[in-house]
């Protein structure tokens, strides 16, 4: 938008003719966006003012205009919190093993799964992988529970009936990122093969037939045209991805999080959960939320140009 | 007004979607046909209704009560409607699941949408509220009191430590000041020749024996005596530290109110649980067992010890006797602390409270009329009909007592909503107590009454520390961790001290003196 | 397709399709537990913990759930709002996508970044509820579905799939007379059902399992989805932070109502899925439109 009203003011005549022209032409697209544009406006934007209680000492009875604005106060006290680099770190580490360990599983299963010639097995196995999406944290985290405990878990008795020593996967802080990750892995990898499934879905076929009678074999059709085919959905996932960076399920990690686990366990979404929302201060968790966002955006931004540069089309 | 305007035109621009695609170059497919959708979606949208505006000419009074749900679903309006003739009123219950009742509860009033009557969770966010208290957004009832018969019986104590600022707010739900106490296999301590432990060391001999004893003579080591969870308050710790003689939350020490946690009985309590643990006389990953898997070990056969709510031991023994038919129960509280003396926790008298929010209740008048409304709930007549439901169908009298009805399932459903929300305890009320029939149950309501009598408050209850509500909780997670990590021996004496100095560093010391300055022994 | 016969082609068939029978068994194991779980008692729940075939079967958990109308209103409501919420969702959510994915479009990037801003601040909770307030949408079935009906994510997604599509076709359609809806409607919606029903399933999904919305919005209980009564369930029923202070005089649901009420409300999300399945092999499209 700036840039075309850079452009206006700049630009003499013509131009602005040409670019009236185009909106006149175009005038069918911009009422198809606009229902949106309101949406965004109206249940996205307008609540935003609801940030301003991260700069203030905000009391629910005072409302947004009737409380006392404290300016960084709650953004120092983040900073300055003994734990905060030790959070933080944790936080960044379990979103870099998140990106390097889960993001790559839906994609190369939407391909194995492409691969599945008889058309029964393919919907089976689909149905299938995508079940555990439907179940909860707390199912999920009390099934594994029942499996790792040291106290009868299966897991544990085989490890003993074979001749080794228990391991404590529940509260030995080593294993929580393992575990964490497989549990992320075994939830969503089926699901997050729909969204491949159907840019794969798109390919057009002649073009594995033209692949086929030059010869190449399934695993260099998989590498020449199908991934070539949903790199872009990769890219945007990736971004998006990226831009959720410190969203790492704050239900499933507070489920995990333990006493003794707590100093690798402890990220930004559980932290604000203790300090910020069981104590009712709404202006430090928002003022914490305000920091995560932050960080986000710098990183969505820098990965979309990125992306640009590497000739991709980019998120916006 | 203006909002609602452009909803009503993003609607319409939609609408005219749908029109124009039809108009493209002749007949699309079936399939697009059938855009007009969001049309019922919005037809409800039109009919907004604000929270009911009470009138107060005529009776019945009306009045809107938003209270959390503790049951699977919201009752039916048996009960309700009863109440309603009783006491000549028009009610609307908003039931909320307790789970997210606070979003819901902090949504409302920061939208100035509370209803008359609002019911807290727990005295968490009765804490949480005492700012807004002190700001005038809820009616004072204490000077109310006194006209009503049966609000004026309930307990002064009790009222007393849901005070703010020493003016009373609201009416209080009232509990047992000590449920606590242990559940324990009486079949398997008869079997190896034990008696209820009288003091923390027969209590420590008993789990050990229940470990390595093979009480259910299986010839196996699969057995272990307590069974305990992630909860070092509603869990085994709380209470243990208690017959340890620990202080309940805060004690005094050398005239001053110091934590529990630099009593050296708090670190006997924690050498206590990590000997136990050493010797694998309880299930070793309790930091991270939840109640479902607690319970489920002693309903297996596996754990012999519970501690914690007495009154738990119904359901515990539902489904043990299912799976160890011969399975005996009993429950135990009377356990000496060293030095021979008895002592346990107590609360405050109350697990929740109820408000009168200003924004609903507009004047003195009708304030009265919910107020009297609640005054007949202090009669015996309307407690039992929320609290058992109706005599004959969920419940039956014998001895004086209330007994529940054979069909759980529909008390389950009709009743137990209501059970949560009635205030005062049977002694005020009026309402009948429970008439039980399993052994170890009745057992288990003597001990509450013996508890009481060794009972050690909390001295903080009443007091207020702006520092502990703001961090309280927070800092509460270092102590709870650091004594996590001695059981498990990962850290040691000193480093049990350390975390108690940065607890002090970050806060600690600010809570200590703000308590020390409003604390009159 | 034609399946290919060489030898490599052949093992590669065979290794891909057990390694996928061992991850699709892995995934369905405590599926099967659930259910299992659901036929059976808390008793031999507590001592076998994880079950795959009861021992003792017993259907006393679907016997409570079912022996009132609220599971069943609470699932015609889901379904009501799934169905209608989808709708609505993809309609205007594919014409900003559309409108967005033309390149012609001055103002497209602005707008773009400012739909992803959105994916990373948000007002919070008491604002949106302000909003949804002053629109008069408290307690009608509207405020499950209005402000939740476009989601950035599926928007970028869509999108992204349209963009895909050659602009030739686009151009040509044009040429012949279509004006834009048409162009939308008759061209890149038929192209693009792989994505569409992607959309329409991520859709559901979200529909399905309204929570908190409902809760904030719906003050009258009998309005409530499905999801309110299956987490009070499953957080009752599993002991969690809050119950455990609870009295005792509420014993919580037994675990197999929690089964029972996961299976239940899970079912009809689970059956959407191979409904929509036949439109991820609809590619093939593309090929046989002409430009």
């Amino acid at each position: 938008m700036q840039q075309t009203v850079v452009q206006q003011a700049r630009v003499p005549q013509p131009r602005t003719s040409e670019l009236k022209k185009r909106l006149w032409r175009n005038r069918w697209l911009y009422v198809m966006v606009l229902p949106g544009i309101l949406f965004f406006i109206i249940f996205k934007y307008i609540p935003m003012f609801g940030l301003a209680i991260a700069f203030q000492d905000y009391k629910p009875f005072k409302g947004v205009g009737g409380s006392e604005w404290v300016g960084f106060e709650h953004f120092e006290r983040l900073f300055t919190e003994p734990d905060f680099l030790t959070i933080l770190v944790n936080t960044l580490l379990l979103f870099g093993m998140n990106l390097l360990f889960f993001f790559p599983v839906p994609i190369i299963l939407a391909l194995m799964l492409n691969e599945v010639r008889l058309s029964f097995f393919k919907r089976t196995f689909q149905t299938l992988v995508y079940l555990p999406h439907f179940m909860s944290w707390v199912i999920i985290v009390s099934i594994s529970f029942v499996m790792l405990t040291s106290d009868g878990g299966i897991i544990n008795e085989l490890l003993v009936y074979f001749g080794f020593e228990k391991i404590n996967f529940l509260l030995s802080p080593e294993w929580f990122r393992p575990m964490y990750i497989i549990q992320v892995i075994w939830r969503e990898a089926g699901w997050g093969t729909i969204i491949y499934l159907a840019a794969i879905a798109s390919v057009d076929p002649q073009l594995y037939e033209a692949a086929r009678m030059d010869g190449a074999g399934r695993l260099r059709q998989v590498w020449h045209i199908t991934l070539p085919a949903i790199r872009s959905v990769i890219i945007i996932l990736l971004i998006l991805k990226i831009g959720d960076v410190l969203e790492l399920g704050f239900e499933h990690v507070y489920l995990l999080l333990n006493s003794m686990n707590r100093d690798v366990a402890e990220i930004i979404d559980t932290y604000v959960y203790t300090a910020g929302l069981r104590q009712g201060q709404f202006s430090y968790s928002t003022a914490i939320g305000f920091f995560k966002s932050f960080i986000g955006l710098v990183l969505v931004v820098l990965a979309n140009k990125l992306a640009k540069k590497m000739g991709e089309e980019g998120v916006y | 007004m203006k909002k609602k305007k452009s909803i009503s035109i993003l609607v319409s621009v939609v609408l005219a979607f749908s029109l124009l695609i039809s108009a493209c170059s002749g007949g699309g497919n079936g399939g697009n046909n059938n855009n007009t959708s969001p049309a019922p979606g919005n037809d409800s949208g039109a009919k907004t209704e604000e929270t009911a505006k009470p009138e107060e000419q005529e009776k019945p009074a009306e009045i809107t009560i938003m209270l959390p749900l503790n049951t699977a679903e919201t009752p039916p309006d048996t009960i309700k409607n009863e109440i309603e003739k009783l006491t000549n009123t028009k009610l609307t219950y908003q039931f909320f699941p307790a789970d997210t009742y606070e979003e819901k509860l902090n949504a409302s009033f920061a939208t100035g949408s509370l209803p008359d009557v609002t019911y807290l969770k727990n005295q968490a966010t009765f804490i949480q509220m005492k700012e807004a208290i002190r700001d005038g957004q809820f009616w004072e009832i204490g000077p109310y009191l006194s006209e009503f018969p049966n609000l004026g019986k309930l307990k002064e104590e009790i009222l007393n430590n849901t005070k703010v600022d020493g003016k009373l707010y609201s009416l209080y739900l009232g509990r047992p000041l000590a449920r606590q106490g242990m559940i324990y296999r009486k079949d398997w301590a008869d079997k190896l020749g034990l008696a209820a432990p009288a003091n923390v060391d027969e209590l420590y001999a008993m789990m050990e024996k229940f470990t390595i004893g093979d009480p259910d003579g299986n010839n196996q080591a699969d057995t272990i005596g307590l069974a305990d969870r992630n909860d070092l308050i509603y869990g085994a710790f709380k209470t243990v530290s208690a017959w340890f003689g620990t202080p309940n939350n805060w004690g005094e020490m050398d005239g001053q109110l110091q934590p529990e946690f630099t009593f050296p009985e708090y670190v006997e309590t924690m050498d206590f649980f990590k000997k136990v643990r050493d010797a694998k006389a309880m299930n070793v990953d309790f930091a991270a067992t939840s109640k479902t898997d607690q319970i489920n070990l002693f309903t297996s056969g596996k754990a012999g010890v519970y501690i914690g709510s007495m009154q738990d031991v119904n359901s515990l023994v539902k489904d043990l006797v299912k799976n160890v038919p011969t399975a005996v129960v009993d429950t135990h509280s009377m356990v000496a602390g060293p030095d021979g003396q008895f002592a346990t926790w107590s609360i405050p008298g109350y697990n929740n409270v109820v408000l009168f929010p200003k924004s609903a209740v507009k004047d003195e008048a009708e304030l009265k009329g919910i107020l009297a409304f609640f005054d007949k709930m202090m009669t015996p007549e309307v407690a039992n009909m929320m609290y058992w439901g109706k005599e004959g169908v969920h419940y039956t009298v014998q001895d004086g007592k209330a007994k529940a009805g054979d069909d759980q399932e529909l008390t389950e459903r009709e009743v137990k909503g209501f059970k949560d929300s009635v205030i005062g305890e049977p002694e005020t009320n009026g309402m009948f107590e429970g008439f039980h029939d399993l052994p170890a149950r009745i057992h288990a309501e003597q001990l509450v009454l013996e508890n009481e009598k060794i009972a050690v408050p909390d001295p903080t209850a009443p007091l207020d520390s702006a520092t502990y509500t703001e961090k309280g909780t927070e800092l509460q997670e270092l102590i709870k961790d650091a004594t996590y990590k001695y059981i498990y021996g990962s850290i040691d004496k000193a480093g049990f001290d350390k975390a108690v100095e940065e607890w002090k560093k970050r806060g600690g010391a600010q809570i200590i003196e703000e308590f020390n300055a409003v604390y009159k022994p | 397709m034609v399946e290919d016969k060489t030898f490599g082609g052949r093992l590669f068939s065979i290794v891909n399709f057990t390694l996928l029978a061992v991850i699709a068994l892995v995934t369905v194991l405590p599926f099967l537990h659930v259910v299992a779980g659901s036929f059976t008692t808390s008793a031999e729940m507590a001592v076998k913990k994880f079950i795959l075939v009861p021992t003792v079967w017993s259907f006393d958990a679907y016997t409570f759930i079912f022996s009132t109308n609220t599971i069943f209103r609470a699932m015609a409501v889901s379904s009501g709002v799934t169905l209608f919420g989808t709708l609505f969702s993809m309609l205007t959510t594919a014409l900003m996508a559309y409108g967005l994915s033309r390149r012609d479009l001055d103002g497209r990037k602005a707008i773009m970044f400012l739909v992803v801003f959105t994916m990373l601040f948000s007002g919070g909770l008491i604002p949106t509820f302000l909003v949804v307030k002053e629109m008069g949408l408290i307690d009608s079935y509207a405020s499950l579905i209005i402000p939740s009906a476009i989601s950035a994510f599926n928007l970028i997604i869509l999108r992204n799939f349209f963009q895909n599509i050659p602009e030739g076709l686009e151009e040509s359609a044009k040429i012949d007379g279509c004006s834009d809806f048409g162009i939308l409607f008759r061209i890149v919606l038929p192209l693009s059902m792989p994505a569409i029903a992607t959309i329409s399933l991520f859709y559901a999904v979200t529909y399905w399992n309204t929570y908190l919305s409902a809760i904030l919005y719906l003050n009258d209980s009998a309005k409530w989805p499905i999801q309110v009564l299956l987490r009070q369930i499953v957080v009752l029923a599993s002991g969690l932070e809050y119950s455990s202070e609870l009295d005792a005089a509420v014993p919580p649901p037994d675990q197999t109502v929690k089964m029972a009420v996961i299976v239940v409300a899970t079912l009809p999300i689970l059956l959407v899925y191979p409904f929509l399945q036949k439109h991820f092999a609809k590619g093939a499209l593309i090929g046989s439109i002409k430009g």
